[in-house]
């Protein structure tokens, strides 16, 4: 049983690829409205997708959790929203930062701008900036909105309005190119929010997902979740041969025999792939998965198999 | 017993999510994200 | 974006130019034009002709009034301030002289002549226009329906509709205090009638409600009107009214906000519309002139494109 959940790891992760892209389509699925330049407008926006996707995208199925909550945070009405936070727990709890690893379009934009063959530099040394995403979550997206408000109690999107670059990538620049009038509307703000897709997708050819290290709120909330996420990393101690391979494999510099729960791990798997022992494998359910009887039994379904 | 602690953490958790999940579309937030979902946000995709 | 911009400016430069062309020669012995504007072009021989040439003239009028608009501006206020409306019949172009003329204090020289010269124009221009007109009077309906969507000076590089323009879809709703409004008669007690789109959670659409308000007066001295539609209140939801109410009167916005059914033809409109603020510019026939200014006013580049649009509108509601 063991093995074959350590095989279902091994598939999940060498597919990553294609759930990222159909993840991608499922978020839009309305993708003739980027020829006719509108938005899809039914009920769907109700409830948010999962990964960071701009709700102006014209392909948009969902609404974007940052967007969201900034919105409600952001509306005279409210000054916090429960149905956002509630939904990011639920979904942390449920799947921690596996969603960026492989559900999340903006994180499968960078991954495949990173396959653009260049020299590629190394972030370990940039570390103190993964802390920069909880410094967004809780000024830009929490705090600003909510209290920095107009005459009728209105606040901005901070982070959407001056920061997120997919709202750019998806909403502005499909909008702008099927509808002349929204062309006409572009301005400073354009400007400046085009510039920081452009830094990305720079930084993204280089590094490994940048704006998922520094940068993204969402990532920053599931992040805080991953250490009780039921989608949880398994090392298995008695396989480990210490080679340290897993550590120089992840790209998001975590070594996941000492950390396999920490913040940055998004569980993309590169780590099972690089085990030659077949030590590492995902673990989906409740508590730990290290409990003796549970240890017992996994053993006696080693020897069975 | 660690394990027991992490398990019960997560069913908490789990809980207050759904429970606050269910606290925010009762007081009308649900319809407020709606609206403004299904209009373009000029300001959040950096237009003018 | 910019350099389409740039592009569009130079297209309309290059049009003036080659209508200067032939109003150029006007310009050096204005003051000997006896006023009968025979030498602006040719005499058509076909109604066509006077069609094309009616339209060209208008255009060019349209293209001499935004190309200064600033200057303009100063002009009609004076006009508001000093005399009553044109009486019928007097060129329009001599009004604007003479206002000018009136106002000659306020301008530097090069202004006043640059204004003057411009002018002249015009009343050549309007003269000839109302020669042809009495000549083919069937030019009439089909140039001035036709032309007023072609966007004036440096727009004209953006295709013309042909003629085909689009109404502004009809309504019969009422407005927040619960008085009946009817699209038809609103728009044909005004000059030009600006309907603003918004929504009360909308930020920018509520961001630029005060400068809507001071637009609103500014066109009222000028025989038009603002009138604002929000979303939320279609249908005639109540709690979406009183918000509504709210946030108006928050932002000191007085002039009259509507609301109709959501599955009329201005209704389903409305639903179209997705990108909000959205501002319609709309003549006295009910015709919606020039593109939708997506955006707040509240940003130079819309603010001067409402501006332009306004201008083309009331000019050739005169005209």
């Amino acid at each position: 049983m063991d093995k074959k959940f350590s095989g279902v790891s091994q598939t999940m992760s060498r597919f990553r690829g294609w759930i990222q892209a159909g993840a991608t389509l499922l978020t839009n699925l309305h993708l003739p409205n980027f020829l006719k330049g509108g938005l899809y407008q039914g009920a769907g926006k109700t409830v948010c997708v999962p990964g960071l996707n701009c709700y102006s995208c014209p392909a948009a199925s969902g609404a974007c959790p940052i967007g969201a909550f900034q919105a409600v945070v952001g509306s005279s009405k409210f000054s916090f929203s429960y149905y956002i936070t509630g939904f990011l727990i639920l979904l942390g709890v449920l799947l921690g930062r596996f969603i960026c690893g492989f559900l999340c379009p903006f994180g499968w934009f960078q991954e495949l701008l990173h396959k653009i063959p260049t020299k590629k530099l190394s972030t370990k040394k940039l570390k103190p900036l993964t802390y920069l995403k909880y410094a967004v979550l809780l000024v830009m997206v929490l705090l600003l909105p909510a209290f920095l408000v107009n005459d009728v109690g209105m606040g901005d999107p901070f982070f959407c309005k001056y920061l997120c670059p997919q709202g750019v990538l998806e909403g502005a620049i499909p909008l702008s190119l099927a509808n002349s009038g929204i062309r006409a509307a572009l301005g400073k703000l354009f400007t400046w929010k085009f510039s920081i897709l452009l830094s990305v997708i720079v930084l993204s050819v280089l590094f490994y997902r940048p704006f998922c290290k520094w940068l993204c709120p969402l990532g920053a909330f599931y992040a805080l979740f991953n250490r009780v996420s039921l989608f949880q990393m398994k090392v298995d101690k008695s396989k480990c041969v210490s080679c340290g391979k897993c550590a120089r494999a992840c790209k998001m510099d975590v070594d996941v025999t000492k950390t396999p729960n920490h913040t940055e791990c998004i569980r993309c798997g590169m780590c099972i792939r690089a085990c030659p022992t077949n030590a590492v494998c995902f673990r989906y359910g409740f508590g730990d998965g290290k409990e003796k009887e549970n240890a017992a039994t996994l053993r006696e379904n080693n020897n069975k198999s | 017993m660690s394990c027991g602690k992490k398990a019960a953490a997560q069913i908490v958790l789990l809980m207050a999510g759904a429970a606050m999940l269910c606290f925010g579309v009762w007081r009308g937030e649900a319809a407020t994200v709606l609206s403004k979902a299904i209009k373009l946000c000029l300001e959040c995709v950096g237009i003018g | 974006m910019n350099a389409k911009k740039i592009l569009a400016l130079l297209l309309g430069a290059m049009m003036l130019l080659s209508l200067a062309a032939c109003g150029a020669k006007d310009n050096d012995k204005q003051a000997d034009m006896s006023g009968d504007g025979s030498a602006m072009t040719g005499e058509p021989k076909t109604t066509e002709e006077a069609l094309a040439l009616h339209k060209e003239l208008l255009e060019r009028e349209n293209a001499l009034l935004s190309e200064n608009a600033e200057l303009w501006e100063k002009v009609f206020m004076e006009a508001d301030k000093g005399m009553a409306m044109i009486e019928d019949g007097k060129n329009y172009g001599d009004f604007l002289l003479d206002t000018v003329e009136g106002a000659k204090e306020q301008f530097t020289d090069k202004e006043y002549e640059w204004l003057k010269e411009s002018a002249t124009e015009i009343s050549n221009i309007e003269n000839k226009l109302t020669e042809l007109e009495e000549k083919y009077p069937e030019i009439m309906q089909e140039s001035v329906d036709g032309d007023m969507s072609m966007p004036a000076g440096s727009d004209t590089s953006t295709p013309p509709d042909d003629g085909s323009m689009q109404k502004f879809p009809g309504f019969e709703g009422k407005d927040l205090d619960g008085n009946t409004v009817k699209s038809d008669e609103l728009f044909s007690a005004n000059a030009v009638t600006v309907v603003n789109f918004w929504f009360t959670t909308c930020n920018p659409c509520v961001g630029e409600l005060a400068e809507l308000d001071a637009l609103n007066k500014e066109l009222a001295e000028k025989g038009g009107s603002l009138i604002g539609i929000n979303t939320f209140t279609l249908d005639g939801d109540e709690a979406a009214i009183s918000e509504a109410k709210d946030v108006l009167a928050k932002k000191g916005a007085t002039y009259q906000n509507v609301y109709f059914d959501s599955d009329g033809e201005a209704g389903k409109f409305t639903t179209n519309i997705f990108a909000y603020p959205t501002t319609y510019v709309v003549d006295r026939s009910g015709n919606i002139v020039g593109e939708p200014i997506v955006g707040a006013i509240t940003e130079k580049k819309q603010a001067e494109t409402l501006q332009k649009l306004i201008e083309q509108t009331l000019a050739a509601d005169v005209g």
